[in-house]
């Protein structure tokens, strides 16, 4: 009965899902390792001579200007957490908001407002929208988190507003308002908790998302500005590969690889376990 | 004659039905009195529910008044109408697993009546909240407070919708259908519970239902509505006697039909 213990044992149950998660947990403590000062301190230094073979010295070898490229693949680790999670928080919490207040006062024009927001974010095409933002915060490095909260919000919204909706005209809600409860108090304690499912799989995948698109617009120069990343690191390997060095391009695209096909087994596991249908069977 | 606690006068619902507005609820007027158990029986889509959600507020009242010692529910802006409910006037549900929030445990949902309405503290309104589990009959109080609904059987989570529902010892309790969804046995212990602790607390109440055997069991008067109209209204022993609208007597008739059948 008790909710902790079904998911768990669910999960147990679920080999390719835990897989996900020792992978994901994996990364995660190289993330909390960097993050602390253990490990990947010496990403842009460079110590050695320009293409380096992998040996003792330099695992993974060196890139065109000397740098260890182990050193930089397992500091992106931390570079792709922190935009995960600040985009996947922040992104989910604004589209819950949005949503909420959209689907409890639907059809007013506070539901019109948010609803044509969306439709505006919604109709620019993004890479052209992170760009705009991109060059109106001036190469600012958290112009992409904020390029990215404005548009991943919208999914998470759309969703929350139509299960809002739904739940206002559900009997719990009626007889919290039969018990006197304002307005706001009902709405954060007896309809936002009520679409925690849809919360915590939109997380997940705006993580992916978000992890995805730092890689391609720091590839494509819109993305970390000081600091490093799988995506910068892709970007140098395009010289390195027509010369023949692949160190560059294999760690940058194995571990990127590895985390979202890690984190994508353990979102659909997770997404099984809590699916609230499955539940009550 | 003391004045009533509830008096409804000229009440009006309307519906949007196609762009034409349609009233399902119809100029209906009755008076509740302390202590009083009053029936409102009908066909289903008959207006009983609207009825019950006007007078929680829920749905706008087109046209009429009513009273709740002496105040018109009907003009009271929302924040004011919001200190009424769960005080003076409180409603059942007639679904109990929808009418309790799924991700909260029951004992939470007490408490947050008085912390509402009697300003308790966190403490004390779980203490409230379990002394009000006792009362409507749990044995084990404890245990259900720290449940979640869906651990709750059916005529379980009715007494916790009543124990939130009585809380307060509200005026007027609305209860609209309570136990349509349970079985006859579960039906009468929370019937029985439900007027017993109504009667210590002086409240009124309005039992919606098309269960004629509740009312006569239940019930000191009666209304019958039908189509959004009330066309009879007398005491429960007269009624069943001499019932004096022709739909009244088919609807006793049908009754009997089943009992027979």
């Amino acid at each position: 009965m008790n909710a902790e213990r079904r998911i768990w044992g669910q999960l147990r149950d679920d080999p390719a899902g835990l897989a996900g998660l020792v992978v994901v947990g994996l990364f995660l403590l190289v993330a909390m390792a960097v993050w602390l000062g253990l490990i990947g301190q010496d990403w842009s230094a460079a110590d050695g001579a320009r293409w380096e073979t992998p040996g003792p010295d330099h695992w993974f070898g060196t890139n065109i200007l000397g740098q260890d490229i182990f050193e930089r693949a397992i500091y992106s680790v931390r570079t792709a957490f922190e935009i995960g999670l600040v985009v996947a928080v922040s992104s989910t919490l604004l589209g819950a908001l949005l949503g909420a207040l959209a689907g409890w006062y639907s059809h007013s024009w506070v539901d019109g407002a948010i609803l044509w927001l969306k439709g505006v974010l919604d109709s620019i095409p993004f890479y052209l929208f992170v760009a705009a933002v991109a060059f109106a915060l001036q190469g600012k490095g958290w112009a992409m988190h904020v390029a990215m909260i404005a548009t991943f919000w919208t999914t998470t919204g759309r969703l929350v507003r139509a299960e809002v909706m739904k739940l206002k005209t559900r009997e719990f809600v009626l007889a919290a308002r039969t018990i006197g409860l304002p307005d706001a108090l009902i709405l954060g304690r007896h309809v936002l908790p009520n679409t925690i499912h849809i919360l915590l799989v939109q997380a997940s995948i705006a993580f992916v998302a978000a992890i995805k698109t730092e890689v391609i617009l720091s590839f494509l120069g819109l993305g970390v500005q000081d600091g490093v990343s799988w995506g910068l690191m892709l970007a140098e390997s395009t010289q390195e590969v027509l010369a023949g060095h692949f160190s560059n391009f294999l760690a940058a695209s194995l571990m990127l690889f590895a985390l979202l096909m890690g984190f994508n087994l353990l979102a659909d596991a997770l997404q099984d376990a809590f699916d609230p249908k499955q539940a009550s069977q | 004659m003391k004045s009533p606690v509830l008096a409804v006068r000229d009440l009006s619902v309307f519906l949007q039905d196609g762009g034409q507005p349609r009233a399902v609820v119809d100029t209906i007027s009755f008076e509740l009195h302390e202590g009083e158990i009053l029936a409102l029986v009908g066909e289903s889509g008959c207006g009983k529910t609207k009825t019950a959600e006007a007078l929680m507020g829920l749905v706008p009242t087109a046209a009429g008044s009513i009273e709740l010692c002496g105040t018109n529910l009907a003009a009271l802006p929302e924040a004011r109408l919001r200190r009424v409910r769960g005080r003076d006037i409180s409603m059942v549900f007639q679904e109990p697993l929808t009418a309790l929030d799924p991700v909260f445990r029951t004992g939470n949902q007490i408490a947050d009546v008085f912390r509402r309405h009697r300003g308790l503290g966190r403490a004390e309104a779980r203490r409230a909240a379990l002394e009000m589990l006792q009362r409507v009959g749990f044995a084990d109080a404890g245990h259900v407070l720290r449940s979640y609904p869906h651990e709750l059987s059916g005529g379980m989570r009715q007494r916790v919708v009543i124990a939130m529902a009585m809380a307060c010892r509200p005026r007027v309790l609305v209860a609209d259908e309570p136990t349509t969804a349970l079985d006859v046995t579960t039906q009468a212990q929370v019937l029985a519970r439900l007027t017993e602790m109504a009667g210590e607390a002086g409240t009124a109440i309005l039992l919606i239902t098309h269960d004629l055997g509740i009312v006569a069991h239940y019930c000191d008067r009666a209304a019958v509505m039908r189509m959004g109209r009330i066309v009879e209204q007398a005491g429960v022993d007269q009624l069943f006697a001499q019932p004096q609208h022709p739909y009244t007597a088919a609807l006793l008739g049908a009754a009997r039909g089943n009992l027979l059948s």
